[in-house]
């Protein structure tokens, strides 16, 4: 099989064609969940907090578990752009674009979600700091105020890093397009000529991109995983939690990526440049992480079970095992650990279907994991008086599923807009393994 | 930008592209510049430039988002002492967190603003004839100010597919 630079680059241009009615109806679907979401969330704004299931001891809920799961699904956005690229993994030139515009996207969803949950949303503000004529300044000993700190400066480095790639992608399309896409690409595209003043700059700056992101994501989801660690709640003050989740953060965002790339190669009719060898490689992806978050599951339990019987983080473990919410700790060993080590049969690795299965129920697993965490610990906390059940309210319920609606609608219009596949960086690999641009070999 | 006298040639292949390179430099043509879809390593090595000065750029920017993070978080907690549970009020190892990210955040815009100031060559890009093909696929090498003659002759003979002099 063979694919010159002008059917990858009409490949991609065939993307951004009008779209079927499929699409249009995908985009209705996403967009309704985002807006009765937002509609739900207009009834906390307007009556007050109590129409979630909070009450004491149970602070946080759905919206906090909400926030982790997002943040996790955007890592694996600059794991894949960035480490991989320090790495010299050649296999992510053809899906990192994909995982960035999910990275960017995601984020945008992840910090929405403490400002949702916030008594007084329209003072989110205050957690900035910025002079004023109180005199005052925020707490920066508070993990509340690290995740501002961490959140933000991801979410403008990640579109940073997103719209860089973009542009040598934006020049070529621009080149070919009429109306208002070839002035968008002209904006994307920021006047680049492909000289070789300008690659030598823009090579150099890619570098250190993803050097200044490599640590960055390491370090967001440590920030977020202190948020818990260093509160003196059983099952939450522990030093394995940075390493833990970070590795749970790139299990669930690897496994999204598979889950949205399936169908969408056959949808974009991306198949050519999506192969099931690049499958196969993020598969192998899951599997790694998937290890990793098992072990972390292993220590927690086996470290606790070996405190002795009265130990609050004994009994905090021994509830989320056997107590109310114990059919959602198992499923989620089951489709954080069982599930991905079926990946290690080849034969199961490579059957498309059963991939995008497994993957899918990561994302159920990796929600139920944050949703375990979050709430088990604190509604059996040190006072057994305390102790007490939460369940999420239908309004919350109705703003978890409008994050994904949220997340699909910009993703779904990201994607007519942005180039989904790097033109440049597949031209560059194309050229790597044959004679010239005219025709190439096949990468794969 | 004003426009420059030379040769413009035409290749589908990096190799041949490097060739007429080392050729157009070895027969003294100076200034060779290119244009490519993508950074071909036989291309940039060829044309031989020295490696971006970015670097000067960015680390300082760096530098100077460590020194912001320093001064934001030690400058705000001593102007707003917040005393909790005996902690020192510059407590370093939580505001290494802040501190770290305002590097990132800083060095990465810097990275940025270095990275347009570069690739428009200071305000001052160089010329290069537009041609849509060198973003698709094809791979321009301009001789600017060489003999017109004898730099068409290396651009053929190096295998460029079409070769035309800028006026």
């Amino acid at each position: 099989m063979s694919l010159s630079f002008e059917r990858l680059e009409e490949t991609v241009r065939a993307t951004h064609r009008r779209p079927g009615p499929g699409y249009f109806l995908l985009l209705l679907l996403a967009g309704s969940l985002a807006g009765f979401g937002g509609w739900a969330y207009s009834l906390i704004v307007r009556k007050g907090l109590y129409l979630t299931g909070l009450e004491r001891p149970g602070g946080w809920g759905n919206l906090i578990t909400d926030f982790v799961f997002w943040v996790g699904i955007a890592h694996s956005g600059t794991l894949i752009s960035a480490i991989l690229f320090l790495f010299r993994a050649k296999f992510r030139t053809a899906v990192y674009r994909v995982a960035e515009m999910m990275t960017v996207f995601a984020v945008m969803t992840a910090g929405l979600y403490p400002i949702f949950h916030l008594g007084r949303p329209w003072f989110a503000y205050w957690l900035f700091p910025y002079p004023n004529d109180r005199g005052i300044w925020v707490n920066f000993r508070s993990p509340l105020i690290w995740d501002v700190f961490a959140i933000s400066t991801y979410f403008i480095v990640s579109t940073v890093f997103l719209l860089v790639g973009v542009a040598p992608d934006a020049a070529a399309l621009r080149d070919k397009a009429t109306g208002w896409r070839k002035k968008l690409y002209t904006l994307l595209a920021f006047g680049w000529r492909g000289t070789d003043e300008q690659w030598r700059h823009y090579t150099r700056a890619y570098l250190f991109f993803a050097a200044f992101a490599t640590p960055l994501v390491v370090s967001v989801h440590s920030v977020v995983s202190w948020d818990f660690a260093v509160s003196i709640l059983p099952g939450w003050h522990s030093t394995l939690f940075p390493p833990y989740f970070v590795a749970g953060a790139i299990l669930s965002g690897v496994a999204m990526v598979i889950v949205i790339l399936i169908p969408l190669r056959k949808w974009l009719h991306l198949e050519e440049i999506i192969t099931p060898t690049h499958l196969d490689m993020l598969s192998r992806l899951v599997v790694l992480t998937s290890l990793i978050v098992t072990y972390s599951y292993a220590t927690e339990i086996a470290t606790s079970l070996a405190e002795p019987v009265a130990d609050p983080e004994r009994s905090t473990f021994v509830f989320r095992m056997t107590g109310h919410y114990a059919p959602l700790f198992w499923l989620m060993v089951t489709f954080n650990c069982v599930g991905p080590s079926l990946l290690l049969i080849g034969r199961v690795r490579r059957s498309i279907r059963a991939l995008f299965v497994i993957s899918l129920l990561v994302n159920v697993g990796m929600w139920l994991e944050r949703f375990n965490i979050v709430v088990t610990s604190l509604a059996h906390d040190r006072l057994p008086f305390m102790w007490r059940n939460y369940s999420p309210s239908w309004v919350e319920w109705a703003m978890t599923f409008g994050s994904f609606g949220w997340f699909f609608f910009w993703f779904l219009i990201g994607l007519k807009l942005l180039p989904p596949v790097s033109i440049a960086e597949m031209k560059e690999e194309l050229a790597h393994g044959a004679h010239g641009p005219g025709e190439v070999a096949h990468a794969s | 930008m004003p426009v420059e006298q030379g040769v413009l040639g035409s290749f589908s292949e990096p190799e041949a592209a490097a060739r007429a390179v080392l050729a157009l430099k070895a027969g003294g043509c100076a200034d060779v510049r290119a244009a490519m879809p993508a950074p071909f390593p036989q291309v940039v090595a060829a044309l031989g430039k020295r490696r971006s000065a970015i670097d000067f750029v960015t680390f300082p920017g760096a530098l100077l988002g460590l020194l912001c993070g320093i001064g934001l978080t030690v400058g705000a907690s001593v102007a707003w002492p917040i005393v909790t549970g005996g902690k020192p009020i510059v407590s370093i190892p939580p505001f290494v967190i802040v501190i770290f990210e305002v590097t990132v955040l800083i060095g990465s815009l810097t990275n940025l603003a270095a990275l347009s100031l570069g690739t428009w060559h200071g305000g001052r890009p160089r010329f290069f004839p537009s041609q849509a093909q060198f973003n698709a696929d094809r791979i321009g090498v301009f001789a600017a100010g060489a003999d017109p003659t004898v730099a068409e002759q290396i651009l053929r003979d190096s295998g460029a597919q079409e070769v035309s002099r800028v006026r």
